[in-house]
């Protein structure tokens, strides 16, 4: 525009895509550096008057009507031109035309002859399809008009706005949702986005975004779509409403309904998409399905719907998914098609994972016509969807139907897993387990029941349990093999036998492949969550977070909430082992999320333990407690529960309360030793000489020869070297810390190293440990422990005299110091001045000062 | 972004961490060689301006979770550039040129997630640096 050389700017793209809005941007930005501007909109009504659009332009009282009562448009085009430039004092009138192939002939005329003369600057809009007018075209080609192509969003570009607009993350699975409804137009997009806020289904969880259920179609979206195929023919009307309840359409069927004309009409303007390949037509886009769904009356839609099921039927008796089709359509047109088509079509949702079509189409089947199948299919629907109480009494329902032994096996399965993980009712799961083998005799069903009480106690929190039920399994067929991989895999992990973790749970996933989706089974993902598990407990975390990243990515896309679930909390976990908690902490605030929206108790429970110990290891003990609280109205869960306990130690570590931690992880420790969780005690008794410099190296060796575990292996030889004082096996341990990516035990042992070497006189070994301990914390993202905050102090403190000082710094008298630590002030002060002398400083403040770049 | 976007882009960065000055440099000549207009923009010896970069993008990246400390650091960062004449177009030779220094930065850890993941970390910072640039073109033109 700073430039004569260009009279206008021409927007050009789809419906929605944002042209008025960034002409109306350009006009604003005008006038806000000084320009006149002006506003013209085109429409089909204003073109039947001519020049109405542009009246605005045009002066008043001008001698253009000559005396024969004809309008002469050269004195009219000359004198408007002339009044806008005295009006104007020469300055372009910037004038937004939008809709411009809309315009009248006379009015582009005259707007053309403005542009040409200088006396205005055009920002046009045109929408794709529509003919430009030659009159643009021919400016267009002369190169004084710029042309701006606007398009849809990509994936890239939704993604960013979205994170914009929202001021956050969104988690995945939503995110693919807005993008399929979509496509990337801005304006559904916005009602979108809108719609789904003010309906609560996009909500904010733990400062992620999620959607709670499908996105809404709201009042003004409809409008939207509306306006878009408002004008189309009454048949071609008639074809998007078939489309929007019935899609996809066979092409060769609608081709002898309707016209040819017709289909090209409604395609050339973009409204459907031919797939010729698949002989398909569909919607192009999925919105107008839904809005044009939403605005239709409901005995329209019956109608259609019906005549649609009847067609199909007699073209195709009995046929596999056009029985679904059908069953969905009769649901939709209010009618409760035969209960045996529902099941069949309930088979058919379940094993594409539709669990939602799933109740749809079992909720419909009248009340005592449910067999023990349906009740079933309806029953796992119910859990995977978090609707536990009600799972619960249609499962029971079906175990009071008569069944083969095979139907009973799978509701009693599954609803002891139902009382297990929804309900957390872990007695109850035990109950249901040991009634159905009472009825339930015969050999590999029986087995299924043993495998089945192993995965209760395995999950209830009793690993060696587990694995003793396993035992009794002889059986080895492919379900039996399966089946057992599942529990079987954990267990063997957390007893520490990580080798025959990983080898079960790889063997688990390629016999689950070759068994199929079958039904009463978890998902085959949970295989790889398992070997996740057992890689992490070996201490091989970087394969275990490839891993882990790689299953996050495949069970999103097939909306696997509780694998989803699993894989972050997993990462979570990995993340802290790594000492990497900055990423520990968004892994178990997403895992969190996702367990509470989707109401998975115990899984929501492992998260939040597993969120504050990341605070707590941050040095957050506010908002580690915070989370803690939290924890209160979350019930029981077996899984991993001395684990747990990890939460309320750090956050009374991060609290400078050593002694609670102590006491905490003690107890959790021996929860762990009297349940056979050897790996978590193992973590649990090394955390005791984390925070506190109590000796565990005892239990931790026996541990260490117990499992087959690398990890499990350094934390006792850390513990020991620390034990004896001896720097060489610290820094060993440290060595073998690093070696598994464990970059804040690795840290902290060197630190110890430092000290040990310091003490032996050793000052050189000293200031290369210590040397290496900070390179190695820099890595931690911000880790603050008890073995790290000396770590960069030049000269090290003693364990005592670090325990004092912690406080110390803290702010806590050294009355209260005694009280917590079990010393006398006398002691506390002693111990304090020989730290003050070590450091060079003399008193608390400058000790925080001397201290503070550490933390 | 998603959650585990942000993950990707943070815990690849700090796998690249020790080795800043090679994607400065990087960065740099793929910017140069995309469009050597752009080098004039810039003075002879770039040692200052390299370390300059490497500290804001350490400073971008630890802000991309909470999005009003990201907001702070890029309009201001976008009002300034434009001060410096950068064009919005150059927004998009700047991104293929971070985009391939990061690439080479990872070699093999730089995978299809990887790639997405800092692509959209890229728009959101190129985005509001936009935004903070058109504030100041407003006012001042």
């Amino acid at each position: 525009m700073r430039s004569d050389a260009h009279v206008g700017l021409l927007i050009h793209g789809r419906a929605g895509v944002g042209k008025t809005r960034l002409a109306d941007e350009c006009r604003n930005w005008a006038a806000a550096s000084g320009h006149p501007t002006e506003r013209v909109v085109g429409s089909r009504t204003a073109a039947m008057l001519p020049l109405g659009a542009v009246a605005a332009l045009l002066a008043e009282g001008l001698g253009y009507v000559d005396s024969d009562g004809h309008v002469n448009t050269v004195t009219l085009f000359e004198q408007t031109r002339l009044a806008l430039r005295e009006r104007h004092h020469g300055r372009r009138l910037v004038t937004v035309v939008d809709d411009a192939p809309l315009l009248d002939a006379a009015s582009l005329a005259l707007l053309g002859y403005l542009a040409a003369q200088n006396a205005i600057f055009l920002i046009l809009t045109a929408r794709t399809g529509e003919p430009v007018p030659d009159l643009l075209s021919g400016l267009w080609r002369d190169g004084r008009l710029e042309r701006v192509d606007l398009l849809d969003l990509n994936r890239a570009h939704l993604d960013t706005l979205l994170h914009l607009a929202l001021g956050g993350p969104i988690e995945a699975g939503a995110g693919r949702e807005f993008w399929e409804a979509s496509r990337g137009n801005p304006l559904y997009l916005r009602e979108l986005v809108h719609g789904a806020l003010e309906s609560a289904t996009l909500v904010e969880r733990s400062g992620v975004w999620h959607l709670e259920d499908h996105l809404p179609a709201t009042v003004r979206l409809q409008d939207l779509v509306e306006q878009r195929i408002g004008h189309i023919s009454s048949d071609a009307r008639s074809v998007v409403e078939l489309l929007a309840l019935c899609q996809p359409m066979e092409l060769a069927y609608l081709e002898t309904v309707f016209s040819a004309d017709v289909l090209e009409a409604l395609e050339h303007a973009g409204l459907v998409t031919v797939a010729v390949s698949r002989g398909e037509v569909t919607l192009a886009h999925p919105m107008h399905a839904q809005a044009v769904r939403a605005a239709m009356p409901k005995l329209r839609a019956r109608a259609i719907l019906l005549a649609e099921a009847t067609r199909l039927e007699a073209q195709t008796p009995g046929a596999g998914s056009a029985e679904l089709r059908i069953a969905v359509w009769r649901l939709d047109a209010g009618q409760r098609p035969d209960p045996s088509v529902l099941l069949r079509g309930a088979h058919l949702a379940r094993y594409a994972h539709d669990f939602r079509l799933v109740r749809r189409l079992l909720e419909a089947v009248p009340a005592g016509q449910l067999d023990a199948v349906g009740a079933l299919l309806l029953g796992e629907a119910l859990y995977e969807l978090g609707r536990f109480e009600a799972a619960d009494r249609v499962l029971a329902l079906g175990q009071e139907l008569t069944s083969s032994e095979q139907v009973a096996l799978r509701l009693a399965v599954t609803r002891a897993k139902n009382a297990n993980w929804g309900l957390c009712q872990p007695q109850t799961a035990l109950a249901i387990n040991a009634r159905a083998r009472n009825v339930i005799t015969s050999a590999p069903l029986a087995e299924e029941l043993v495998a089945d009480e192993s995965a209760v106690w395995m999950f209830s929190g009793h690993p060696e349990r587990a694995l003793a039920e396993l035992e009794r399994i002889t059986g080895n067929g492919l379900r039996a093999r399966v089946i057992r991989a599942l529990v079987g895999a954990v267990a063997l992990a957390a007893a520490g036998r990580t080798g025959d973790a990983i080898n079960a749970a790889q063997a688990g996933f390629a016999d689950h492949m070759a068994l199929g989706d079958e039904l009463a089974i978890a998902h085959p993902a949970t295989h790889i969550v398992n070997q996740v598990f057992a890689l992490t407990e070996a201490g091989r975390l970087t394969e275990a977070e490839q891993l882990a990243r790689a299953g996050i990515d495949s069970v999103a896309a097939h909306r696997v909430p509780i694998a989803q679930i699993w894989f972050a909390a997993n990462l979570g976990r990995v993340a802290t082992l790594q000492g990497r908690l900055a990423t520990a902490r968004r892994y178990y605030a997403e895992a969190a999320g996702l367990a509470e929206a989707h109401r998975f108790g115990g899984p929501l429970r492992l998260a939040l333990a597993g969120l504050t110990l990341a605070h707590a290891t941050l040095g957050d003990s506010q908002i580690a407690r915070q989370t803690l609280e939290r924890l209160d109205g979350v019930p029981e869960f077996g899984f991993l529960a001395p684990e747990h306990k990890l939460a309320d130690a750090w956050t009374e570590t991060a609290s400078q309360r050593p002694k609670d931690a102590v006491e905490v992880l003690l107890a959790a420790a021996d929860h762990a030793a009297s349940t056979g969780h050897r790996t978590t005690e193992s973590w649990l008794l090394h955390d005791v000489m984390r925070t506190a410099g109590v000796d565990t190296s005892a239990r931790l060796e026996e541990l260490a020869r117990e499992c087959d575990s690398p990890l499990v292996a350094a934390r006792a030889r850390h513990a020991a070297a620390a034990r004896a004082h001896d720097g060489l096996e610290l820094a060993g341990a440290a060595t073998d810390f690093e070696a598994m990516g464990a970059m804040l035990l690795a840290a902290e042992a060197e630190s110890a190293a430092a000290e040990a070497f310091s003490r032996a006189g050793d000052l050189r070994a000293a200031t290369a440990a210590q040397r290496r301990s900070s390179a190695l914390a820099s890595l931690c993202e911000g880790a603050t422990t008890p073995g790290l905050l000396l770590a960069a102090v030049p000269v090290p403190l003693s364990a005592r005299e670090r325990d004092v000082v912690m406080l110390a710094i803290n702010g806590i008298a050294s009355k209260e110091i005694a009280e917590r630590l079990y010393l006398s002030v006398r002691t506390v002060n002693n111990h304090l001045q020989h730290a003050y002398t070590k450091l060079g400083v003399s008193s608390r403040t400058d000790l925080a000062q001397a201290l503070g770049g550490s933390q | 972004m998603t959650p585990e976007q942000i993950v990707l882009v943070q815990s690849s960065f700090e796998r690249m961490r020790p080795a800043l000055p090679s994607l400065a440099n990087v960065f740099y000549q793929e910017l140069f060689e995309r469009d050597p207009a752009l080098r004039p923009m810039f003075p002879d010896d770039m040692t200052a301006q390299k370390v300059r970069f490497s500290d804001k993008l350490t400073e971008i990246v630890g802000a991309i979770p909470r999005l009003p400390d990201l907001l702070a650091h890029t309009r201001a960062l976008g009002a300034r550039h434009a001060g410096y004449g950068v064009r919005a177009d150059d927004y998009k030779t700047v991104g293929a040129a971070l985009i391939e220094a990061i690439a080479a930065a990872l070699g093999d850890d730089f995978d299809e997630p990887t790639r997405e993941a800092w692509t959209i970390a890229y728009n959101l910072v190129a985005e509001t640096m936009l935004e903070g640039a058109a504030s100041v073109r407003l006012i001042g033109s």
